[in-house]
């Protein structure tokens, strides 16, 4: 029997965008499922298959319009955003499918960002930041406009804010999207050691590199707004 | 440290990186934003101080000054009303002035002939203190400002010649000139003895231009100007009050100049308003997505575009009044001088009091930076209510 | 050093060369109101009412003695003096007082 603490509870939930209009989109139709923590876990569907969507709300983006979502104990659908974002902010790590750094800002500016908001002074900030980049190799770019490093190196600067705030779930949207396969399997390599670490992890992706990384406990399967446990 | 007070540093740190990045542009605004405060600021300061000097020279003007009017126009008082406003209860004393302005067509300069007789004068001991040279006396002496004489190029001579109404010419000697200091009072003035403006002016006997009546009980200059104007209801009665209540209000907002002034500053500012207003581009749409992804609330991204409109409307503000305190106290208002000024021959230097009140500041802060502020407020609102989805999709 | 730092750092030196500023206005205005004896010696000894600023036109160089038409001299086509006569604001002032 699977003790450990319930990370991400999904039940029945439903997204409807644009509800009661004539461009109504339902994106997820009453979606269950259940992530314990240090799994890691792959939403696998092709485009368009309501898998950001699931990891919007999993990610406590915005909440469900219908149905339950108890993310790191807390449920979501009366929350405010001011609330939601609070919450986001202590436990959630984001790697989105561009990376999305800030190209003018340095490395460790990008890193730090999710730290301004919280008060927590320039020393402090570098010295995180720097254990960070550190850990992932890339400490000796540190100072680089973040526009002018490589795609592989962005992929670290992408992890490494990820973790800043030290969240106990990772989120990752098609993060081998513009990777070749080398440093898509050096991704899942990181990914594995931070599961190891005791993070959940929840990866939305196609790739077949991703879909049969070994490190996975679970994948589902999303199509048309629903989902499949495999 | 105070993590608040931390955070708010961190969002100046934010604030002012980002405005460094777009630096030709944010330096531009600013500058354009500066010129336009030290506009509306310069007028403030120069007018204030007018004013000011005005109030420090002018406090013992004559308490009552009174004209003869005639189908709306000033014209020449009988020397008769004299007597009839000595015998007043109230008046301790009487005056009459000739005084009128001298065309010279060669110059194309106007002079104020100034003729009284100082011994009536009270307070007339302090004349001398302004004058380097003696008092007009006898037949054709005068005393001149220092516009007068440069204008009359006299170099050196102490005679010169003025043209009566029948062009006849009149000769005149200097037996003295009004002090450099006292220019913004002496620079177009030619002080001389009734007989020799009467002369000048061929104004007949039993004529003066004003009456200059001086009060016992300066609380009753009201009750003793109506006296008078019931006395003498031909006539038009000025105040000291009034004359200090003219250079209160006589550069004020509603001025043709502080119109224009104020006109494009507006413009200014509905211009800069509008590029603040005309939409987020597509960058900033996504970093405003993503820092809301990581963790950034609305009202971080709020006060962060507040601040950058603070440190540019700011910055602007203290550049902008420091840039004009120096115009108009150091470079006298260059700007303004040749208008202030305009078509005047006779130019004065004008060494003004410096005069500048917090009131003046605030006025030009409120005029300039929070019209600023607010047309940053709405669309930092509407970039801080952007979606974090939009970053994730 | 942090930008917030520097741009505090920023407004310090303008705030200082602003106190210069004012403390030295401060000297010229003790300075400028001893200067000022004569001229007052001169405004009480004449009976002056204005500061000789625009000696243009009637209007500009005496505006708290001059009567009402002045500004439209002696016909009523007569212009305006531009541009000294725009930095006066209309006499409404003038209303008040004696003539109530």
């Amino acid at each position: 029997m699977d003790t450990r603490e319930e990370m991400i509870v999904l039940d029945a939930v439903s997204k409807v965008y644009n509800r009661g209009r004539a461009n109504e989109v339902v994106a997820l139709r009453e979606v269950s499922l259940t992530v314990a923590a240090g799994e890691m876990v792959c939403l696998r569907g092709a485009s368009g298959s309501g898998k950001s969507t699931l990891l919007s709300i999993i990610g406590c983006i915005f909440p469900p319009t219908s149905g339950r979502a108890i993310i790191a104990g807390k449920p979501l659908s009366r929350l405010p955003d001011r609330f939601l974002t609070v919450h986001r902010r202590g436990h959630i790590g984001f790697i989105f499918q561009q990376f999305n750094v800030l190209p003018e800002l340095s490395v460790l500016d990008n890193v730090t960002l999710p730290l301004l908001p919280l008060g927590i002074g320039p020393t402090e900030r570098r010295r995180r930041g720097g254990e960070l980049l550190a850990r992932l190799a890339i400490d000796h770019r540190a100072n680089f406009p973040a526009g002018q490093i490589s795609g592989g190196e962005l992929q670290r600067v992408a992890i490494a804010r990820a973790l800043v705030n030290d969240p106990p779930i990772i989120l990752a949207d098609e993060p081998t999207a513009h990777l070749d396969s080398r440093l898509s399997l050096e991704f899942l390599e990181i990914m594995s050691g931070l599961k190891g670490a005791g993070k959940t992890i929840v990866i939305a992706s196609h790739d077949q590199l991703v879909t049969e990384c070994p490190a996975l406990d679970r994948t589902f399967d999303v199509r048309d707004g629903r989902i499949d446990v495999s | 440290m105070n993590s608040s007070l931390e955070k708010q540093l961190n969002l100046l740190d934010y604030a002012l990186a980002s405005l460094w990045r777009r630096k030709l542009k944010n330096l531009g605004v600013m500058g354009v934003f500066a010129a336009v405060i030290c506009l509306i600021a310069s007028f403030q300061f120069l007018t204030a101080s007018l004013t000011a000097t005005a109030e420090e020279l002018l406090a013992e003007a004559p308490e009552i000054v009174v004209q003869k009017m005639s189908a709306g126009r000033q014209e020449a008082l009988p020397l008769g009303y004299l007597s009839r406003l000595e015998g007043l209860h109230g008046v301790r004393g009487a005056v009459p002035r000739i005084w009128g302005y001298y065309f010279n067509e060669t110059t194309g300069a106007n002079y104020t002939v100034l003729a009284v007789d100082p011994a009536r004068m009270p307070g007339n001991s302090r004349l001398l203190q302004g004058i380097e040279g003696s008092l007009p006396a006898g037949e054709g002496e005068a005393v001149l400002g220092s516009g007068v004489a440069a204008d009359l190029e006299l170099a050196g001579r102490s005679a010169f010649s003025l043209f009566r109404p029948d062009l006849s010419l009149k000769p005149f000697a200097v037996t003295g000139v009004f002090r450099p200091g006292t220019e913004l009072l002496t620079a177009d003035l030619l002080f001389t003895t009734p007989a020799e403006a009467r002369d000048l002016f061929a104004i007949p006997d039993g004529l003066v231009t004003d009456l200059c009546i001086y009060v016992a009980n300066p609380a009753e200059i009201g009750t003793v100007a109506k006296k008078i104007a019931a006395l003498l209801p031909d006539t038009r009665v000025v105040t000291r009050p009034q004359i200090s209540q003219t250079y209160r209000v006589i550069f004020g907002w509603r001025s043709g100049m502080a119109s224009i002034c104020l006109l494009a500053a507006l413009a200014a500012f509905v211009i800069l308003a509008w590029d603040k207003a005309s939409g987020l581009s597509v960058e900033e749409r996504r970093e405003i997505a993503i820092l809301k992804v990581l963790g950034w609330q609305t009202g971080d991204i709020l006060l962060l575009r507040c601040w950058e409109g603070l440190v540019v409307a700011g910055l602007a503000w203290l550049i902008g009044c420091t840039a004009a305190w120096l115009h108009v106290f150091l470079l006298e208002g260059a700007l303004f001088k040749p208008m202030l000024l305009g078509w005047s021959v006779v130019r004065p230097e004008l060494h003004l009091l410096p005069a500048v009140t917090g009131g003046d500041l605030l006025l030009v802060f409120a005029l300039s930076v929070v019209p600023y502020l607010a047309a940053t407020v709405i669309p930092a609102w509407r970039a801080a209510i952007i979606p974090p989805d939009s970053a994730v999709r | 050093m942090r930008p917030a730092l520097v741009f505090l750092l920023l407004l310090l030196l303008l705030g200082v060369v602003d106190g210069v500023l004012y403390r030295q206005a401060g000297i010229r205005r003790v300075d400028w109101l001893q200067a000022l004896a004569p001229a007052a010696g001169v405004a009480t000894g004449l009976g002056l009412t204005d500061l000789c600023l625009a000696t243009e036109a009637r209007y500009t160089r005496h505006p708290a003695v001059t009567d009402f038409l002045v500004p439209f001299m002696d016909h009523p086509g007569g212009l305006e003096h531009f541009p000294s006569g725009s930095f006066w604001a209309a006499p409404s002032s003038f209303q008040r007082g004696v003539r109530e």
